[in-house]
Order: C-alpha cells, then structure tokens, then sequence
C-alpha cells in the first residue's frame, strides 16, 4: 500500500513537472499578449522531433546513442524550437498585435493545424519509437517502483524551471517582460524594448515545452504528429487552475492537476463501483476545469481579472 | 473625366454582374445536380452539411465574436439523437420530423447548460472550455457502449421519411438539405439584423460598454449559444439520417477546428462566405485527391495568410446576401 | 427625484479612492465635478454606472439602491454614460451604434422580427428615426452610415454623448466630454450640452475645462484626495481658496487652474484604434 502510494506519487511528479514546462509558455503568452497560443502543444510535439532528428543526424541509429549525443541532440532542439517559436511571433501573431483579440487565436489555430500536418506529411502520421534519453534502472522504494528515468526527468524539469524563475526574478530581461505584461502601453512610453520582451516569451515558452515534449516521448519511448494536442490541452488547464497569467500558477496548477489525473485513475473505478472506468480520466480533468473557473474565475493563483481592472488599465 | 469618376461609373455595373454571376453559377449548380452521378451527390450533400455547421457556428464566433471549439458537440447531440430514436439500438423507430424536432431541442438544451457556467466567464476560457466539452462529449459517447455502441457506433439506421415521402437517396437529401440551408441562412440573416444581432455585435466590439447600454450579455450570449447549438444539432441529425450510421470518429477536435476555419477563410460573419469557405473544404480534396494531408497544411496556412493580409475572408462584406440581391435588382 | 451619495467609499487595498462622500444631485440641473488628477471623479462616475463596485456606502436613485444592481440593470434604470477614455463599438455603423441602445426595450420582439419581415421594418423605422433626431442633434447625420472606428475623434466623443442621450436617460454621466477636443469642438459640446438639459434629467460632467465647466453648470463638486472638498455655485469655486490650494498648491487665481488644466487636456486626445 505506501509502496503503491509512493510509486503513484512519483508518478504524479514526473507527469506534473512535464506539464508544468508546457503551461510555462502558455501562461507567460497569455501574461504577455492576452492571448491564447494554440500553437503551443505543437512546440512540444516539435521538441520530439526535432530532437530525434537530430540524434538520427549525430548518430546513424538512434537507438544507440550515446550520453554526449543525446545531450547535445536534447540542447539543439530544445535552442533550436525557440528560434522557431519567435519565428512563428513574428510572421503570424506580431501583424495582429493591434487587431481583435480573436485575430490571433485564430492566427495560432491555423497555426497549429499546419504544423501537425507539416509533420504529417514529413515524418508519417504513425507513431516512432523514441529513445530513451536516460538509462534505465528501477529502484526498489518500500515497495514501490521507481526508475532513474523519473528521476532524471524531475530533476532536469525542476532544473529548467529554476532557470525560468531566476530569468523572471532576477535578470533585467525578466523585469522587462514583467513590466510588459503589467501594461503593454506604459512599458512602451517608457521605452521597453516591447518587441523584444515578446520575442524573449516566444522564445522562451516553447524551449520549455519543447523540453517537456523530449521528456515525455522518452518517458512513453514513442512520439506521434498529434501528441501536442490532448497534452497541451491539459497543460493549458493547468494553467487555466493555476491563474493564468502566473508563473507559479502554472506549476502548481500542473501538479495538481497531475495528481487529481493520477488519483482519479487509480480511484474512480473504486469510487464508482466500476460504472465509470479509467478512460474518464480526462472527463474528470475538464470537469475539475470547470468547477474551478465557477468557483474562482481568475484560478488559484491568479488575480482577478474584472472591468474595474480593465477600466483602470484603459485610462492610465 | 478623371480616373476615379470613371471607376465610379463602371463600378456598380461590373458588381452588379459579378452578382447576377453568382446566382446564375447558384441556380445553375442547384440545377444540374439531380443529374449528376450520386457520388457527386454525396459530395454536395456533405457540402451542404458543412455550410448549415457553419451558418450554426458563425453566430457565435461571427456575430458575437466567441470562439467556440466545441461546435461539433451539438453535431453529435443531433446525430446521435437521430441514431437512438430511429434504430434498432434502443428499438425505437420515431418519425424523422420529430426526431428533427427532439434533436433542436436537445441541441438548445445542451447549449444553454453548457453556456450558464461558462458564458459568464471572460471570453478568452471560452475556447478552452468548449473545446473540454467537445472531448467530454465524445470520450462519453466512446464508453458507454450499452447506450452509443461506443467505438463502432450505432449501424442499420432507420430510412427517413417526411409525411410518407421517403428521404433515401442522395439526391432527396439534397433537397431536403437545400431547404434546411436556405431556411437556417434566412433566420440568421435576419436575427443578424435584428436588435439582437445588433447586441451581438456590441458584445464583440466591446462587452463591458455594451453592458453599459442595458445589454443583459449573459442573456443574449445564451442567445447565440443556444441558436447555434440548435443549428448544429439539426445537421447532426440529418447527417445521421444521411449516412445511415454513426460512430465518435466523426465528432473529432479536429472537426471543429475545420469548421472554424472554414468560416475564417470564408469571411467571418458572411453567410456567403461560409458557402465559399465550405466550398475550398470540401471541394479541395476531391480536385487533389492524392494530396489528401496537403489539403489541410493548405488551408491551415491560407487561414494564417488570410487573417494576416485580409482578415474579413475571401468574400468581402459588402457581399453580404441582403447586398447581393439589392445589386440584383439594381437598387 | 434625486440621486443620492450616502457615505460613499471605495477602497483598492490600502488606497483609499473615495473617502466617505456625501452628496446629492438634483434634476433639472447640470452637475460638475472637479478636482486634480487621482482626485476620484471617474470612480465616482463608475460607481455610479455600475462599472466599479461600492466598498460601503449607497448610491440611491429615487429611492432605490442602484449599488446593488449589475451594470446593465443600472443602465436600464436610467442611467447612461460616456468613458473617460472613448468606447464605441467600433465596427458598427454610427446609427448601428445608437440603435443598439434600444435593445432594453425592443428585444422581447425578437422572433417577432426574424419571422414576419413588415414587423422587423417598422421597428427598425421608429428606432432609427429616433436616432437620426440625436444625429442630427450632434451634426452627425452625415456620418450615419461609417463605421464608428472611422470617424475623426471629435465626432467620436460627440457619438458617445449621442450613444448616452438616445434613450433619453434620467441620468446622464459624462467624464471629460471634452478631452481632447480643440476649441471649436469644445464650443459646439457646451452648446449641446446646454440645449440637452431637461428637468427631469440629472447630468453630471467631470471635467478638467474650467470654461465649459463655469459656463455650464448650474452646482459644483471639488474632489481632492477622494473627499469632497468642496460644493458650490461656479462663482463660490472659483473664490474659493481652498479649491485653488487643492489645484495648485498655492493661493492662487482661476487662470492657473485652467493653464495647469489645459496642460493636462494636452496629453489626451490620443485614443489607439483597433483593425479589424
Ligand atoms: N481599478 C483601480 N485599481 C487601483 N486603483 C485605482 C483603480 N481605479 C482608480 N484607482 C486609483 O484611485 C484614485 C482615483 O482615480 P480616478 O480615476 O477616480 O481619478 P480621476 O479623478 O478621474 O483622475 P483623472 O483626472 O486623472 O481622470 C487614483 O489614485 C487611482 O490610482
Ligand atoms: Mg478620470
């Protein structure tokens, strides 16, 4: 029983912590521009990809590779879907800066749609076989199962986000996107380099998700044109829980939406006698979802976005 | 006289036979159809389908400016409405035009408590709470295999009728969709141009000022949602009429996601630009029929281009129906 | 009939915006409401339309509390307003942007409408003559049919006004109906506003113009650090030393207030405009 707990929990981790680097990108977007970037669980579908593409480049099978390919395949990539995610901002979101809001959602939507197809169309639409980017042992904790992939996936997560939180906190470059996403139009009037600050996001966030899109395909050792989609769905609810808009929002939104996922699995069946099954895991995440935004529409984390602060930040 | 008085002078001739073009192609097309091989049928037939989805869904997004992910939800709502009352599923065999009527219904229904919780919110979680709901619709439909069949779907749907006339080949599908499309464009045009399309409007420029005026915006969001909702449901209906059978492969995210850019390349809030849009959708693959992935990096990147450089869609407003007419008859 | 400020307050966490005001507004008579910078004259404003809610207090209208109403039913009981920072729907036609304003009353037809054309038409006649009536009020009849987005920014605040006055409200609340407008267009608004007054409206205008302010009103209220410092006749304002203390810093006379007024009308005027 604690062994089932324990092993349940690390579990729980090591899926949070990936959603936690994706709804990283989506919250600092939506911080940003107000806008929801469906492209983003296509950065992380990317991540794989790419990185497989280029391990196969370093090393003919990729199934062989060694602990120096695969970091540096892992650091390529991840570098290397940043660029292409401020490519995206600038070609297909930036003319529509002064637009409707609509305007870009749908911009990312035609977006994302192409990109999975691109990769369709490129790479198959079948699933591969990815490669585990750690070896893998399994531990014995008090009975539980745990495996230095686990291991190795929270502690390259916990280290990115780290790295994310010293970025916003500490560095010039994140008092600057703080302040941009305070008030795009005072940042301006006191010459913030706002362009840059939204470049710094685009490039950011999907570094980040593409991370979490290599973890992840090494964790399930497979990778498919349309793992973004289910994923960065979630990973914006998270996000959506956390208070979107908040950095530690999104974290803590991803844990706990990957504990209620991994609960919700090992419970429902119990709690329901069998008459709802483990395929309504993802029924109870969007219902979770919902109930949180009746209950508190601005998320855990979040403030409270009301008229009275849209009125405000339109005369000042 | 000067270049732009010229341009003046020619200008309402030329568009008043770019109109008169476009009926003609219309009656033309409507025209020939019967006679064509009932493979061609279907394709329209899916063709029309798409544009009463869109008619439905640009309400929403076109008229009141919500984006809605969950659109092809109602579609469900409606076809599985059509596959429970009218197979031996549950051993229910209703009359078509009731089932017609229970699945506009059921549709309106659905809307509304779908919209209550969430039409309260900010607009911005509205496409991520519909797009949940379209997955919980058709994860739900995909396990409880003792009601919807699960997977593999309902099968040996009931033949439709209408006051004793059957409704069966591909051709009486045209007609009864042609009548439904042109019925269901009629009721949105107008309610565009009602007090109520005019708040609907008002709330997609500006929610907080249209509340200002007096607009209750949850109400009349509800408005749109429902009408859309029930817009959606009949064409689900009549698809599950149609083909006979119905399975959750049909009711995908991707689904609406075509259905939205369908609108978007089309020109949003244009009734005659969803029939364009639908047209590019539906058309496309059956011209490039061996570039059947291709179809949808095309029209991906042609939203993206669209928006970009003309964002009010390939037909212009100015072509609006009520314009198209009055060009026709030279006022 | 009266509109009434009990002990009104509002608070942003430590900040207080609206400390304890009291006051009442008569109808028949234009309102001004003055005072500095982050005085709290647009909080009152929003309070009062509904846009802010009340941290304690009342805001009372012929007996009945408007505080506890959502914006839209403070709307349909009368009350009507412009922002200080102009938001029309910017898509929308002029006359669409007036017609809009009849939904309150005209939505219960709505099926009536879609269904049975000559209902639809003679509806939209009586509403649009209506709005034609304002528009030709404001010298917008020429612009009817463009898109409220289009139109020079002067024509816009006049819009909004129009927008504020089509279904003749029982309050009308303007904040800085003149900001931005050049000296002509500032002339034409307080011919306008004088020509609208009716007695049984209440209007009330925040405003940092002392001219049009002076010319118009009939009581003013100075504002200064969310108290209400001040009420009075424009000719107690403006020998008033207090007010000239809350302006300036110093005693000094009306002339400074307007020149450190105008300084501040410079600065506006600037409204970015959204593409569609
Ligand atoms: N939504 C808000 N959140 C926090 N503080 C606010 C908010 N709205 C107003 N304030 C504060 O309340 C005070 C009063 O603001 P208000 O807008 O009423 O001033 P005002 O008199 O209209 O000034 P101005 O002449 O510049 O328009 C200011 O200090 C302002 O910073
Ligand atoms: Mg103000």
């Amino acid at each position: 029983m604690l062994g089932n707990l324990i092993q349940q929990t690390v579990n729980a981790l090591t899926i949070g912590s990936i959603y936690a680097l994706i709804a990283l990108g989506y919250t600092m977007v939506y911080g940003v521009l107000r806008m929801i970037n469906f492209a983003h669980g296509e950065m992380f579908m990317l991540g794989a990809y790419v990185a497989f593409l280029v391990l196969s480049m370093l090393v003919g099978d990729v199934g062989m590779a060694g602990a120096i390919a695969l970091t540096v395949a892992f650091l390529v990539a991840i570098f290397l879907v940043g660029f292409i995610g401020v490519g995206i901002e600038r070609v297909a979101y930036k003319p529509l800066r002064n637009s409707t809001r609509l305007a870009p959602m749908l911009s990312s939507l035609g977006v994302s749609l192409s990109l999975v197809t691109g990769i369709q169309i490129l790479a198959g639409p079948q699933p591969v076989a990815f490669p585990s980017f750690f070896p893998v042992v399994r531990y014995e904790v008090m009975g539980g199962t745990i495996t230095s992939m686990q291991i190795g996936i929270l502690v390259a997560a916990f280290v990115l986000m780290f790295g994310l939180y010293f970025l916003v906190n500490r560095s010039r470059i994140g008092i600057i996107v703080r302040a941009v996403s305070e008030s795009r139009p005072t940042a301006q009037l006191l010459g913030i380099n706002v362009n840059g600050a939204i470049s710094m996001v685009f490039f950011v966030g999907p570094l980040l998700g593409a991370a979490g899109g290599i973890l992840y395909a090494s964790y399930y050792g497979i990778m498919s044109p349309s793992m973004g989609a289910v994923i960065g769905l979630k990973a914006f609810t998270a996000a959506i829980l956390g208070g979107i808009g908040s950095i530690p929002g999104a974290m803590l939104g991803a844990f706990i939406l990957a504990f209620v996922e991994v609960g919700g699995t090992a419970l429902l069946p119990i709690v329901t006698h069998g008459v709802l099954g483990t395929e309504y895991r993802d029924v109870l995440t969007f219902a979770i979802l919902i109930l949180v935004l009746l209950v508190r529409p601005a998320g855990i984390l979040g403030e409270a976005v009301s008229e009275e602060s849209i009125v405000y930040k339109r005369e000042f | 006289m000067s270049v732009a008085e010229t341009l003046a002078a020619v200008r309402p001739r030329s568009s008043r036979a770019v109109a008169f073009l476009v009926f003609a192609i219309a009656i033309a097309l409507i025209a020939a159809t019967p006679f064509l091989p009932n493979y061609y049928i279907r394709v329209i037939d899916s063709l029309l389908i798409y544009i009463l989805l869109g008619i439905g869904l640009n309400i929403v997004i076109g008229y009141t400016g919500l984006l809605d992910l969950g659109f092809v939800a109602f579609y469900a709502v409606g076809a599985y409405s059509y596959a429970l009352l009218a197979s031996p599923q549950l051993d229910l065999h209703l009359p078509f035009l009731l089932i017609l009527l229970v699945a506009a219904c059921l549709g309106a229904i659905t809307g509304i408590l779908l919209g209550i919780p969430v039409l309260r919110l900010r607009g911005d979680y509205l496409a991520i709470v519909t797009l949940g709901f379209g997955e919980i619709v058709r994860i739900i439909i995909n396990n409880l295999d003792w009601l919807t069949g699960g997977p593999k779907g309902i099968a040996r749907l009931d033949k439709a009728s209408i006051l004793g006339i059957q409704i069966a080949r591909p051709v009486d599908f045209f007609w009864l969709l042609l009548v439904v499309v042109l019925l269901a464009g009629l009721v949105a045009w107008r309610l565009e141009r009602s007090i109520l399309g005019k708040a609907w409007a008002a709330i997609r420029e500006d929610q907080d000022a249209a509340r200002g005026i007096g607009i209750n915006t949850t109400n009349a969001k509800l408005a749109a949602f429902a009408t859309s909702a029930t817009i959606g449901s009949i064409a689900g209906a009549i698809f599950g009429a149609s083909q006979r059978f119905v399975s959750p492969e049909s009711f995908t995210l991707q689904e609406s996601v075509l259905i939205v850019l369908m609108i978007v390349v089309g020109g949003i809030g244009n009734i005659l630009g969803i029939v364009a849009g639908a047209a590019i959708l539906i058309l496309l693959p059956e011209v490039l029929r061996e570039f059947a992935e291709w179809r949808i990096l095309f029209l991906g990147l042609l939203m993206i281009f669209l928006i970009i450089v003309r964002p009010a869609g390939i037909v212009p407003r100015s072509f609006g129906p009520d314009k198209l007419i009055r060009r026709l008859i030279g006022k | 009939m009266t509109l009434v400020f009990d002990r009104l307050r509002k608070e942003y966490g430590q900040v207080v915006a609206i400390d304890d005001v009291t006051a009442s507004f008569a109808p028949g008579l234009i309102h001004g409401v003055i005072g500095p910078n982050g005085a709290g004259k647009s909080t009152l404003i929003n309070m009062t339309a509904g846009s802010y809610t009340v941290s304690s207090g009342s805001i009372v209208l012929d007996g009945k509390r408007l505080d506890r109403l959502k914006k839209y039913q403070i709307a349909n009981s009368g009350v009507a307003r412009t922002y200080q920072n102009i938001r029309l729907f910017d898509q929308m036609t002029t006359l669409e942007n007036l017609e809009v304003c009849f939904y309150p009353t005209d939505v219960g037809g709505t099926w009536k409408e879609v269904l049975w054309p000559p209902y639809a038409s003679s509806r939209r006649d009586r509403r649009r003559e209506k709005c034609m009536e304002i528009l030709r009020f404001f010298d917008l009849q020429g612009h009817a049919d463009a898109e409220a987005g289009s139109l020079p920014y002067g024509r816009q605040r006049m819009l909004e006004i129009a927008r504020a006055l089509v279904c003749n409200p029982r309050v009308l609340l303007l904040d800085e109906p003149a900001a931005g407008l050049n000296h002509h267009e500032t002339a034409e608004l307080t011919a306008r506003l004088a020509a609208q007054r009716s007695p049984d409206r209440i209007t009330i205008i925040v405003e940092h113009d002392m001219d049009l302010v002076m010319a118009l009103c009939d009581n003013i209220i100075v504002m200064h650090h969310g108290k209400l410092l001040f009420q009075g006749t424009p000719a107690e304002v403006q020998a008033s030393t207090d007010v000239q203390l809350a302006y300036l810093g110093t005693a000094n006379d009306i002339d400074d207030i307007r020149a450190a007024a105008q300084d501040r009308r410079a600065q506006l005027g600037i409204r970015t405009r959204r593409r569609s």
